[in-house]
């Protein structure tokens, strides 16, 4: 018993030793070398960089660069290092110097965004020049705590040309950031906002790179500890051809709306212009507050994308889908006749044809070539709302087309559920009268109308409109019969070379299409035309949608001519 | 059972008690300050800790009614059943930070590896009470007892818990009276043993850690971050600390683990060097009582028993509080009371019952209890 006591003796001793030690080492480490330890607290010796992957860069076909980036330099710094006015004042003083108009209130207002973190780097200056940054450096009065940082800024050499196609980078934002915490983003990586940024964000970001440094108590990089190295993101190619778009954006001209060329048979989407234009470079260099909501609140809203945004009523240009769907359905033979008196009376109101003098008898060719209303009003009526929304789900309407650019809209394909559901009412035979002529409650986007078209000169299979060469999808055949297709088609032909859309058949090519004027309740109507050539052989499909261009006929017409025509000379 | 429960209470060690539950409370705190920044989960594991703070305490107090009595006697049974659950570890449980050390049981998750302290004292002290480690066999009979839960977590793998089995031994070992010759040997062949062990039952990782033990900078971004980073946190807390949730290389989270196994420099940067003496004040008080209470027990098995749990406690305190400040390697053992866990602090709750369990019986039968019973 007694060696017991004795050994739990030598524990008390033992532990009594171990804790002296402990205790030496903490008030070695706390208060010895506290002051130490509590600066490298504050600057944190290891600093670590985060230097962002350049991205995966975009082509056109022809390999034309559409989005590239340029080496530009940042001032980094940590906010301790800039916790005086004095300080502050003295790095605007130097930048101003050098022609850099940057103000104690700009910087402060920079700093305070990191309050929160005040030991992280964090970028001071963004966007200098190669040259403006070896001027400050060299500058002996250049603060030695802050230091250069050099990164990739994406250029787009199109600028507005194909903006809204690529859409633009922009620093991540806190909401951003929580919805995709799980992808490894951090404050101020870069991220696509829209456009094919956006849709292939995971294809061109790449993977950042890191690097540790050991700093000096004044910031100075002392060595570099390790460093991870950044990997570019994967370069896109795009079915988009320059030439094709620079001329779309021309012939849209001041005009609003939107011009669009696509492959009939794949989908590819060859132009996509939408007027007015708006420049992605600064939007991807940060623009201020002030400039973006003026961006924002712009009334000609240049920001929305009208070719796959935009929702127009397809107006008579319906009238090809309309062929189809009673061709389909019966309703009318190809050689059916109605008569067209400039108007047709139903219950209380006239539904009038835009020739008020009446197209007298004409069957579903003639129909076409002279876009009489009275004809489609009657076959709709004798179809019925419930046939034609059928045939509007064979073909898409009502849903995006699925083409790879976010911020896509559906159109509405409408219908009697719609409209109980919506406005509480019932589907009257006056809805279906007006939306046989692509009027009221049908609105469709000029990509659905331009997918439609591409159905109907590649013998009914619809398409995913694409710009990614990659995303190819197969098309999905919808079952026309090709007898039926076959008068549509005609009837289109006849539009061109001898009905309302001659003027888009002066360029030298074939072309099968047809006009369209949408009512437009906030002023004077737009125009449409939607057309394919080589009408025979067809290759492309144009749509071109002109807000408030009066007359499908005489504005939008031309447009789609002369892209087709340059599209099958080059 | 009530008033048994009360008298119980009433002639327990109410100091060393005390010591235990402020430093659970007081870790609790540091739990909510610490998580608060690394995952923002500071409150909800807050509240779980309180609820095993309350498990814990009702598991003490009902070994505290059983007795040491009744468990010394089922401790073969005990220990037994110890081994299986290891195994079963060993053989089913899922891999948790590539080690797996947990056993799901109807919902809740445990880790066998921290019971298994408390039986391998229960065991120990029955067998070398009654074998007493005296001539070499005897000696290697204790060894082999020993050997085989350090086998069981070292498959799992789980170093640090086979390191801490290995101190609680040689602990019981020591105050069983082995020769120092014996335990000499033991120690020498330990310290000749260690590059043999290094070289080839240490993973990757652990053989960094002593690396980076001995030089920090040489994989600062690696191994000797958490070094480098917790010997930061812990210095820049000075003489009296940031204050309470006011540490920034926690909040910044530059502190890996900050609310398990670097909870002590959380603390420290928090509380500072005044905060720190308080903090061992505490242990040492504890562990004072308990080997007091050996001291003062009238049965081998008890001396036996409470230099276990002694050794074990200070071994984790020691080891946890030397880490943060690179006195140590890093091996991540929680610190007792304070470390977030469940399993821990239960185990070492039903320790603390053991202790409490001893020290009733000594009042019992002697009354009044000398700082220095001679």
């Amino acid at each position: 018993m007694e060696i017991l006591d004795s050994r739990l003796k030598l524990f008390l001793y033992s532990m009594t030793l171990s804790i002296m030690i402990l205790i030496s080492g903490l008030y070695f480490c706390q208060i010895y070398q506290g002051d130490k330890y509590i600066r490298l607290a504050h600057n944190n010796r290891l600093r670590m960089i985060r230097f962002p992957a350049p991205r995966g860069e975009i082509f056109d076909r022809n390999g034309v660069p559409l989005a590239v980036n340029d080496t530009t330099f940042c001032i980094m710094g940590y906010p301790l290092d800039l916790n005086t006015p004095a300080k502050l004042e003295h790095l605007s003083r130097i930048l101003k110097r050098h022609g850099i108009p940057i103000t104690v209130a700009d910087l402060e207002k920079t700093i305070k965004q990191q309050r929160l973190a005040p030991y992280r780097v964090m970028k001071i200056v963004p966007n200098l020049t190669m040259t403006q940054m070896a001027e400050l450096v060299a500058d002996y009065e250049f603060p030695h705590e802050l230091f250069p940082l050099s990164v990739w800024r994406r250029t787009y050499p199109a600028g507005p040309t194909a903006a809204n196609i690529l859409g633009y980078v922009g620093e991540i934002s806190e909401e951003e950031l929580k919805a995709r915490a799980e992808d490894g983003y951090t404050g101020g990586d870069l991220i696509g906002k829209s456009g094919i940024e956006r849709s292939y964000e995971a294809i061109l970001r790449g993977s950042p790179g890191q690097e540790a440094l050991e700093v000096d108590a004044r910031g100075r990089k002392v060595r570099t500890l390790d460093a991870n190295n950044a990997v570019k993101g994967e370069d896109i190619h795009l079915t988009l051809d320059m030439g094709a778009q620079k001329m779309a954006v021309e012939l849209l001209g001041s005009n609003k709306g939107a011009l669009i060329a696509m492959d009939v048979h794949t989908g590819a989407v060859i132009a996509l212009a939408s007027s007015p234009v708006y420049d992605n470079n600064p939007l991807a260099w940060g623009i201020s507050g002030r400039e973006w909501v003026a961006l924002m609140n712009d009334p000609a809203r240049p920001m929305l994308n009208r070719a796959i945004a935009g929702v127009y009523p397809p107006a008579s240009t319906f009238k090809a889908f309309m062929s189809i769907a009673c061709l389909e359905e019966n309703v009318i033979t190809p050689s059916s006749m109605y008569t067209c008196r400039g108007g047709l009376r139903f219950a209380t109101h006239t539904f009038k044809c835009w020739k008020h003098s009446g197209h007298g008898g004409l069957n579903v060719l003639g129909a076409l070539q002279h876009s009489c209303d009275v004809f489609f009003y009657q076959v709709g009526m004798k179809a019925g709302i419930d046939k034609l929304i059928k045939w509007g789900r064979k073909f898409h309407l009502g849903e995006p087309t699925g083409i790879d650019l976010p911020g896509e809209s559906g159109g509405n394909i409408a219908g009697a559920e719609w409209k109980m559901r919506r406005f509480k009412t019932t589907w009257g035979t006056g809805d279906t009268i007006n939306y046989s002529i692509g009027q009221g409650y049908m609105l469709m986007t000029p990509i659905q109308i331009a997918r439609v078209y591409a159905a109907i000169a590649n013998g009914g299979k619809m398409v995913t409109p694409h710009f990614n060469r990659n995303a190819y999808k197969t098309p999905e055949d919808i079952g026309l019969t090709p007898e039926k297709l076959a008068v549509v088609q005609k009837g289109l032909g006849y539009v061109v070379s001898r009905g309302t859309g001659s003027r888009a058949g002066r360029f030298g090519v074939s072309i099968a299409g047809k006009t369209g004027t949408a009512q437009n309740s906030h002023g004077d109507d737009h125009a449409l035309f939607a057309g394919y050539a080589p009408a025979e052989n067809p290759k492309y499909v144009a749509v071109a949608v002109v807000e408030a261009g009066k007359h499908g006929s005489s504005v939008a017409a031309p447009m789609v001519g002369q892209l087709l025509a340059h599209l099958l000379s080059h | 059972m009530w008033d048994s429960l009360k008298e119980d209470l009433a002639s327990t060690d109410r100091i060393m008690l005390g010591c235990a539950l402020m430093l659970s409370l007081w870790g609790v705190f540091c739990i909510y300050s610490a998580a608060a920044g690394a995952s923002g989960r500071g409150f909800d594991l807050a509240v779980k800790q309180s609820a095993w703070l309350m498990v814990s305490i009702g598991a003490m107090l009902v070994v505290m009614v059983v007795g040491h009595h009744k468990l010394l006697e089922g401790a073969y049974p005990l220990f037994g059943l110890t081994l299986l659950l290891l195994l079963l570890t060993d053989l089913l449980a899922p891999k948790v930070n590539g080690a797996q050390s947990w056993l799901g049981f109807g919902g809740v998750r445990f880790q066998p590896s921290e019971f298994a302290k408390v039986t391998i004292i229960l065991m120990m002290s029955k067998f070398l009470s009654r074998y007493p480690p005296y001539d070499l066999k005897t000696f290697a009979a204790g060894l082999g007892v020993i050997s085989l839960p350090v086998l069981l977590v070292l498959i799992q793998p789980d170093a640090g818990s086979a390191l801490v089995y290995l101190v609680i031994s040689f602990g019981m070992l020591v105050s069983a009276g082995t020769p120092f010759k014996y335990l000499g040997t033991l120690v020498g062949l330990g310290l000749a043993g260690i590059p043999i062990i290094i070289m080839f039952f240490l993973k990757e990782y652990q053989k960094n850690r002593i690396l980076v033990f001995i030089d920090p900078m040489r994989d600062p971004l690696g191994a000797g971050y958490n070094v480098i980073q917790s010997r930061i946190a812990v210095g820049s807390g000075g003489l009296s600390g940031k204050g309470f949730m006011a540490g920034t290389q926690s909040k910044l989270k530059f502190l890996p683990e900050p609310h398990t196994d670097f909870i002590f420099s959380v603390f420290s940067e928090e509380f500072g060097f005044i905060g720190n003496l308080l903090l061992i004040f505490l242990f040492s008080v504890l562990l004072f009582r308990i080997i007091l209470t050996g001291v003062h027990s009238r049965d081998r098995r008890c001396k036996i028993l409470v230099s276990g749990v002694a050794s074990w406690l200070w071994f984790q305190m020691f080891e946890s509080m030397g880490m943060s400040i690179g006195l140590t390697p890093v091996t991540g053992l929680p610190l007792p009371f304070l470390s977030y866990g469940g399993s821990s602090l239960l185990a070492t709750f039903i320790a603390l019952g053991l202790v409490a369990s001893v020290y009733i019986e000594g009042v019992s039968t002697k009354r009044v209890f000398y700082i220095n019973p001679q």
